[in-house]
Order: structure tokens, then sequence, then C-alpha cells
């Protein structure tokens, strides 16, 4: 019985403070046609985990709706984008956070991802909440030269691990 | 000729939306990773120099291998001796090693090469990979997109070897070529999207040139079309080609092309 207390909060524990995606709304850059778009969104609907994607093919964004058991990461999302001939030109995240307190520079890991909270100010997240990702890949190439100015002071910044996803509150 | 030019390029700057999937060219983009086309080419030229009409039959499968990485096999049917006879056939892989994208325009640079083999008489000075010599190409496609206007050029390298086995190169005529594109293409419906399985219809105009490089001949083509896309998947394409002038010996430069080709996304994914 205490054992199973034990397991228990440890699976209520994760799930608290599971970084998990439950939507995210994509710019794709360097588009033509509505081809290009079917080809996007035909590569982003092969990722395990996606419950249903909205095109909008006037502003080339895609609204991917994430299944509730999803692993999904920014990166999947960002490759898969990658895979059809485009990139990203912004990535903005829904995450449902339960009481986090956040400050500049903050650090949360989930399994092998760390999300870093940078150019935030100190808060409580709860409920659903959009966040940008600020990475290489996930902004325009022009942004990211001023982004990575601007952030010049966040040494994980500077090193773009792969793993590590920048994120501001918006 | 230089009013014409301006014309045509006032219409093209006019757009709001472009496209790249030009008819006589390729763009520096590939397609997407793991999807598979199947193109059906046909064209009708006129002869020159004798009377009638060849027709050429070009099927042709292309694969996105990844990314940055495509390739085609083509075959070559014509009738250009009387029966309709399979003529040849070519492998071409295109590689995008650039890319510069923006929310509203992209620069992007790819590197190609083809090789292709073919059976059928020398006939003409014009060199062509594409249906007519063995041989190589190999070259450069850079395509820019300005405010969504899209605009593609090219600059190649061809060698003509013997159409083995019973045709040799003629010693005469220059053996090589240097050929450059110059392709535009707007998208005139829909003016705003309003979903996937509308059909998009686009107006292209190509300019196609090449220069013998042993003797400095020279020619070049102009290259209108209408394209229709269907379903985000069908492509179909109209296009004629003329002559603008030539110095060199050419047997069949003008005719008419239609060009169907679909397109099955995921096929292939590592």
């Amino acid at each position: 019985m205490k054992n199973l207390i034990i397991i228990l909060s440890i699976v209520f524990g994760i799930s608290i403070s599971k970084a998990q995606i439950v939507k995210a709304e994509i710019v794709a850059t360097g588009l033509t046609c509505s081809m290009c778009s079917n080809a996007i969104n035909k590569q982003l609907k092969t990722i395990d985990g996606v419950e249903k994607i909205d095109v909008d093919l006037n502003t080339n964004t895609f609204v991917v709706f994430l299944k509730n058991t999803n692993t999904v990461s920014p990166k999947t999302l960002k490759d898969n984008i990658e895979k059809a001939g485009f990139f990203v030109g912004s990535m903005i995240i829904t995450m449902p956070f339960e009481k986090l307190s956040i400050a500049d520079n903050l650090t949360f890991s989930e399994k092998k991802m760390s999300f870093i909270f940078i150019d935030s100010k100190a808060k409580i997240l709860n409920g659903n909440t959009k966040v940008k990702v600020l990475d290489k890949g996930f902004v325009t190439q022009k942004e990211f030269k001023k982004l990575q100015k601007a952030y010049s002071k966040y040494p994980s910044y500077e090193n773009g691990n792969e793993n590590d996803f920048h994120l501001k509150v918006i | 000729m230089k009013k014409l030019f301006l014309v045509l390029l006032a219409m093209v700057f006019d757009t709001a939306i472009a496209q790249e999937l030009f008819v006589f060219t390729e763009p520096a983009s590939n397609m997407p990773s793991g999807s598979v086309g199947v193109r059906f080419g046909q064209s009708l030229l006129k002869e020159q120099i004798k009377t009638g009409y060849n027709y050429h039959f070009m099927p042709e499968i292309m694969w996105g291998v990844n990314k940055n990485l495509m390739v085609h096999f083509a075959g070559f049917i014509s009738n250009r001796n009387t029966t309709l006879i399979s003529e040849g056939g070519s492998f071409y892989a295109k590689y995008r090693f650039f890319s510069v994208d923006d929310l509203h325009s992209h620069f992007r640079l790819a590197a190609f090469g083809r090789y292709s083999f073919n059976k059928a008489d020398i006939h003409q000075e014009e060199i062509e990979t594409m249906g007519h010599n063995t041989g190589f190409e190999t070259g450069i496609i850079a395509t820019q997109l300005i405010n969504k206007l899209a605009i593609s050029a090219s600059i190649s390298y061809e060698k003509a070897l013997d159409n083995k086995p019973d045709y040799v190169f003629p010693e005469a005529q220059s053996n090589n070529a240097t050929n450059y594109t110059l392709s535009f293409g707007k998208l005139i419906y829909p003016k705003k999207y309003t979903s996937l399985k509308e059909t998009n219809i686009n107006v292209m105009v190509e300019f196609l040139g090449q220069t013998l490089n042993k003797n400095g001949k020279s020619y070049l083509d102009i290259a209108p079309s209408v394209q229709f896309i269907f379903n985000s998947q069908i492509r179909l394409d109209l296009a004629y080609k003329q002559e603008i002038y030539a110095s060199m010996l050419r047997s069949a430069p003008n005719g008419v092309y239609l060009k169907l080709e679909y397109n099955f996304f995921n096929v292939t994914n590592f």
C-alpha cells in the first residue's frame, strides 16, 4: 500500500510537471503554393500524437493540435517542416502548466528536453499558456541574428543545444 | 523585343503570389522528402527542315530522397522516325545547398547533374540531353522569391557524346554548350486561398538559351505557359515554345507541350 502511494505520487508528480505541448501554431516560410502547404500538412500528419491540423493557406500558418498522450517536441515539428522542404518562421506552443513559478533563465527539464525561460519576468504560470520558441530554426534567419545579440547573456542560448528550447511567454 | 520584355516584367512584378513550379526548368527548391511524383510529358514540335510534326513522350519518375536531394528518372519515346519508339533515358539529381528563408522571401541555390543516353540519329547542332543526345549536363540554379514573386535562373554546361551504338557525334559540330535560363512565375487564381481542394492557376514565362562553346552559335527561346494545380496534388501544364532567334541548325524548336504530374506524399521516409 505504501509502495502504491509512492508510485502514485511519482506518477502524479510527473504528470504535474509534464512539459507537454497541446497545440503548436507554426508559420512556415518559403512557401509559394497550396501544393507546398499540402506537402507540409501531410508531413505533419505523419507525426505520432497529432490529432488534427488547421491550415491557413494565406498566412502559411499550421495549427497543430496534439493528443493528450503525445510526447512531441518542438524539434519534431521543426524537422518535419524542413523535411517538406521549408523552414519555420515562428512557432508558438501552448503548454498546460500547473502553478509553475518561472523566473528569468529558469530551466525545467522533461526527459531529454530542457525548457528555459528567457527574457521573462518572475511569475506563476497556470493553465494553458502560449510560449514562443526562440531558438535557431524556430525563427527566421534574420530574427535569429537579432536575438543572438540580444540574448548573448544567456550562455545556453549561445550554445544552441538541439534539446534546449528557449521560451518566452507571450 | 525590349518593349515585350518590359511588358512581361511589369506583368510579373504586379503579382501578389508567385509560383516556381516551372514547366521547362527546375527551381532551386526541391520536392518534399519522401514524396514521389510521376510526370507524363508530351510535346508536338513542328519540323523546320522536313514537313510535319514530331511527337515526343517523356514519362518521368521523381523522388525526394531527403530534404536536400531529389532524383528523376526519365524515358524518351518519339515518333521522329515514323513509328513510336523508345530512344533513351536519363538520370537527374539536384542538391539544394543553400537557403535563406524569411517570412516573405527566400533565396535558394542548388546544383544539378544529368546523364542521358539516346540511340537516335544526331540531326541538329543544338545539344539536348533531354531526348536527343547521349551526354551529360551539370549546372547551378538560383531561385529568389521577393514579395511572393518567384524568379529563377540557371547556368549549366552540357556535353554531348556519341549516340551509341549507331551514331557518332559529328566532329564538325561543337559537342559542348553553355545553357542559361530565366523563369518568371505568377499565380493568377485564386486571389485568396480558401482550401487545399481549390484549383490553382499559374502563368509563367521562361527564356531558354544555349551557346555552343566551340563556335559561338546560339539560340534563345521564349516559352509562355499556363498551369493548373488540382487538389494540391495534380499538376497540368500547357506550354508553347517559340524560337526568338537561332544561329545554329535546329530540327524542331517550336511547338506545344502538355505535362501531367501526380504527387504522392510521404511514400518513403527515413
